[in-house]
């Protein structure tokens, strides 16, 4: 009822083509938006901003670039953080030997080392696929975190091998660093990524989208129809880094503050390559639901029991956290193994031609 | 449906953190880490600091007559965690105890801001000494740069180090890099040759290739930098290798009597510089085992209770309670502010009368903090596991703060700049 499409009708193919031709999926996205530009900032208290709504944008625009290489072209990888870290390191490189950097062009801009990087170790997907590939961008995720730690001109030969967010400002306001407002951070990550995923959103729906998305389906035939293989899974290591690498710049310098390489150590990479998969492969907004199950949940889980009014011992509740985000993972792909998207995906059809199912 | 749940917790959020601030107690949190890697020696701390203050609210209902409320936040030493919880705490609450050099790096610009005082006894960031620049941080009695100084002076008490070789093993961490400047200055001046071997986190529990280095090395001493399961994998190594255990001094991090107890009698003469010691007989022991231990109101238990970092809880609660009283003395009222509570911690004055006073004979060296000096340099003794326990095996040891005063000063000065507007304490003298 809610759903319903009938009457909907379009009469040239540009309608038809339009992002959403559903318009109650426009209406859909348009609340969505209204909450994260205006009603969040209004009434998010420090905390949320914290450890909701920054993390979560950020953890789903780190899953969404994984979700370009695995998920839209079909090569698997395991070295996100690192390729996070390069992003990081890159921003912190940039601010501090260029001051009078634009903040945002800055982060924008480390993603171009991350894809040079992500490039370089993409090239043995030419030759190897599959669990094979893992391993190798494994060894990424090995050397990298090696070199955050050994090369001290990335973190300014700073005693304490960390790196640290400095005050920077634009248009008068401090937009990073310890002085900045959560609020203005919460703008700043959700101008990026929004941008970001409009991108994304445009790119999968186009040419390089449909390459990539006939590389994963099978590569001999994406081959034989005349795909290069080579363009197409090079491209999508690039466009892939450089999104995981403006989130790194984002994860440090918008929320952390601080990092140390260890920081971008494969239990990030897990993380994140957990989002995409129970979000989704090979959807963007999945992404969005992945990050608010596993980012989001846990610290909303840790609230409960104070708020309803009941005693248990903080280290008791991280133990039942852990248990019931894993009994919920399970769930969640045992009812949906395709993620979440998919889930909401039938949800939709379902509501598309409910009551009258047949 | 997400933005519904989104709404839902924001509103949820609001309530808890209004709920918190309402009752008239003392709110002390501490993050925690019962979970996680380290959990091991971070249960001992973490159930000292607790039953210390239950003690207080049992036998003196609180400090000054208010009670004070010892939540516990769990992090499992996650830094994100640890940001979380700050942010969950910093509402309500009169100090932040981050407990890991790892969320002290995060918090510490942050507790400039929020003006909330960080407690980080005996760990955190070396510099943190210069109150004037950390106005707001606390690492008192001791810290890492004392330490490394300490070990430094005992080993020259055994023979001058001219032309030794001290091999420095150490977590490749922050925290394992820390003692670093000092230790190199030391080797210059006293023509000493350090040798840093570095422990990867992925290899604290199998160090075969670095005691391999040590072996092939032959260094006159080795000195350790642990924690977690880092401390039980060398000592075990070290004891395989047969290194002379009288030759192996650790930081008091690395001091922990269970990593000693899985080697026993074969660990006997393996050093540990501390600011702390479990005196057993001290009247602040017994009054915990009367009120808190005897009414089962511990999570400890009667063996984790005998050792050394047990007591160090208690001592650590006893510094942050001294803190307390002190502000509340000067400022007349029983519930005190953040900010006051910083007065408290810069004036703190452990004599050797008031340590008696309190009942912590023997368990912490006097010291005393000022507006410049937040660390207090307590010094600390040296102990020696005899295969038992832990005994003193020096007498009080002092660090010779002024030969690193400059490095204090270049640090914290360079973190002032870097972090640029960084708001300084002016009203400070020396």
């Amino acid at each position: 009822m809610l759903y319903r499409t009938a009457g909907q009708f379009k009469t040239s193919y540009k309608a038809d083509q339009a992002l959403f031709p559903v318009r109650q999926d426009a209406v859909l996205l348009a609340i969505i938006l209204t909450f994260a530009w205006v009603i969040f900032p209004l009434t998010a208290s420090e905390f949320a901003f914290q450890t909701l709504l920054i993390p979560i944008m950020i953890y789903a625009l780190a899953a969404m670039g994984l979700n370009i290489l695995t998920g839209y072209a079909g090569q698997l990888s395991l070295g996100t953080a690192a390729f996070m870290g390069v992003g990081a390191y890159a921003c912190y490189k940039m601010i501090t030997l260029m001051p009078w950097l634009n903040p945002v062009v800055a982060i924008l801009l480390s993603g171009v080392f991350s894809a040079g990087i992500g490039v370089v170790f993409g090239i043995p997907s030419l030759r190897i696929k599959g669990f094979y590939l893992a391993i190798a961008t494994l060894a990424a995720q090995f050397f990298l975190v090696w070199l955050f730690e050994k090369w001290s001109w990335l973190y300014n030969d700073n005693a304490s091998g960390a790196i640290q967010v400095p005050n920077l400002e634009m248009f008068g306001t401090y937009i990073a660093g310890p002085q900045a407002a959560s609020v203005t951070e919460y703008y700043v990550v959700l101008f990026v990524v929004s941008l970001l995923t409009l991108l994304c959103i445009n790119l999968t729906r186009g040419t390089l989208g449909r390459t990539w998305k006939a590389t994963r389906d099978m590569d001999i035939a994406a081959e034989l129809i005349g795909i290069n293989l080579m363009k197409s899974k090079l491209t999508a290591f690039a466009i892939s880094s450089y999104i995981v690498g403006v989130a790194g710049a984002l994860y440090v310098f918008m929320w952390k503050g601080a990092a140390e390489p260890n920081v971008f150590d494969i239990p990030l990479s897990f993380q994140v390559l957990f989002i995409a998969i129970i979000g989704g492969l090979g959807s963007i907004l999945g992404n969005f639901l992945g990050a608010i199950l596993i980012v989001g949940l846990p610290v909303i889980l840790n609230l409960l029991p104070a708020a309803i009014g009941v005693q248990i011992d903080s280290a008791m509740v991280e133990h039942l956290n852990v248990m019931i985000i894993g009994s919920l993972i399970i769930f969640f792909l045992i009812v949906e193994p395709h993620g979440l998207a998919a889930l909401w995906r039938l949800i939709r059809e379902k509501l598309i031609i409910w009551p009258f199912p047949h | 449906m997400n933005k519904l749940v989104k709404l839902a917790t924001a509103t949820l959020i609001a309530g808890v953190t209004a709920g918190a601030a309402m009752a008239q107690e003392l709110y002390t949190p501490n993050l925690s880490y019962r979970t996680g890697p380290f959990a091991a020696t971070g249960i001992p701390l973490m159930n000292g600091q607790a039953d210390y203050m239950t003690m207080l609210n049992e036998r003196d209902g609180g400090i000054g007559g208010v009670p004070v409320n010892f939540e516990e936040c769990e992090t499992g030493y996650s830094t994100e965690k640890g940001v979380e919880c700050y942010e969950k705490t910093k509402g309500a609450a009169i100090v932040t105890q981050p407990w890991s050099t790892g969320i002290t790096l995060q918090v510490l610009p942050k507790t400039n801001v929020d003006q909330i005082p960080i407690l980080a006894p005996g760990y955190g960031f070396s510099p943190m000494m210069d109150g004037k620049t950390f106005q707001w941080a606390f690492n008192m009695p001791s810290g890492y740069w004392d330490a490394a100084d300490m070990i430094v002076q005992y080993l020259e008490g055994q023979g001058s180090l001219d032309g030794k070789k001290v091999a420095f093993l150490h977590l490749d961490h922050p925290y394992g890099k820390e003692p670093l400047p000092v230790l190199e200055a030391a080797a210059e001046a006293k023509g000493f040759e350090l040798l840093p071997i570095p422990v990867g986190l992925n290899e604290m529990q199998n160090q075969a290739s670095q005691w391999l280095q040590v072996r092939r090395e032959r260094p006159d001493y080795v000195v350790m930098w642990g924690w977690g399961a880092m401390n039980a994998g060398a000592i075990t190594e070290a004891v395989k290798t047969r290194f002379p255990m009288e030759n192996f001094i650790g930081v008091w991090w690395a001091g922990h009597d269970a990593d000693l107890r899985l080697v026993g009698e074969d660990g006997a003469g393996y050093k540990s510089i501390s600011w702390s010691y479990p005196n057993q007989d001290a009247p602040a022991m017994k009054a915990v085992r009367e009120y808190v231990t005897d009414k089962g109101m511990t999570k400890s238990n009667p063996e984790e209770m005998t050792g050394v970092f047990y007591g160090r809880g208690i001592v650590m609660s006893a510094i942050l309670a001294e803190g307390i009283s002190a502000a509340q003395a000067e400022y007349g009222t029983g519930e005190i502010t953040a900010s006051q509570l910083r007065w408290g911690l810069e004036n703190i004055d452990f004599t050797q009368e008031r340590i008696d006073e309190l009942g912590l004979t023997g368990m912490v060296p006097p010291f005393a903090t000022s507006c410049a000096n937040h660390t207090g340099n307590s010094g600390g003794w040296m102990l020696e596991w005899d295969g038992e326990k832990f005994v003193k095996a020096s007498d009080l040891l002092k660090p010779d703060t002024a030969g690193y005063a400059d490095l204090v000063a270049a640090a914290s000065g360079q973190y002032a700049t870097e972090n640029a507007p960084w708001e300084m304490n002016e009203a400070c003298e020396g």
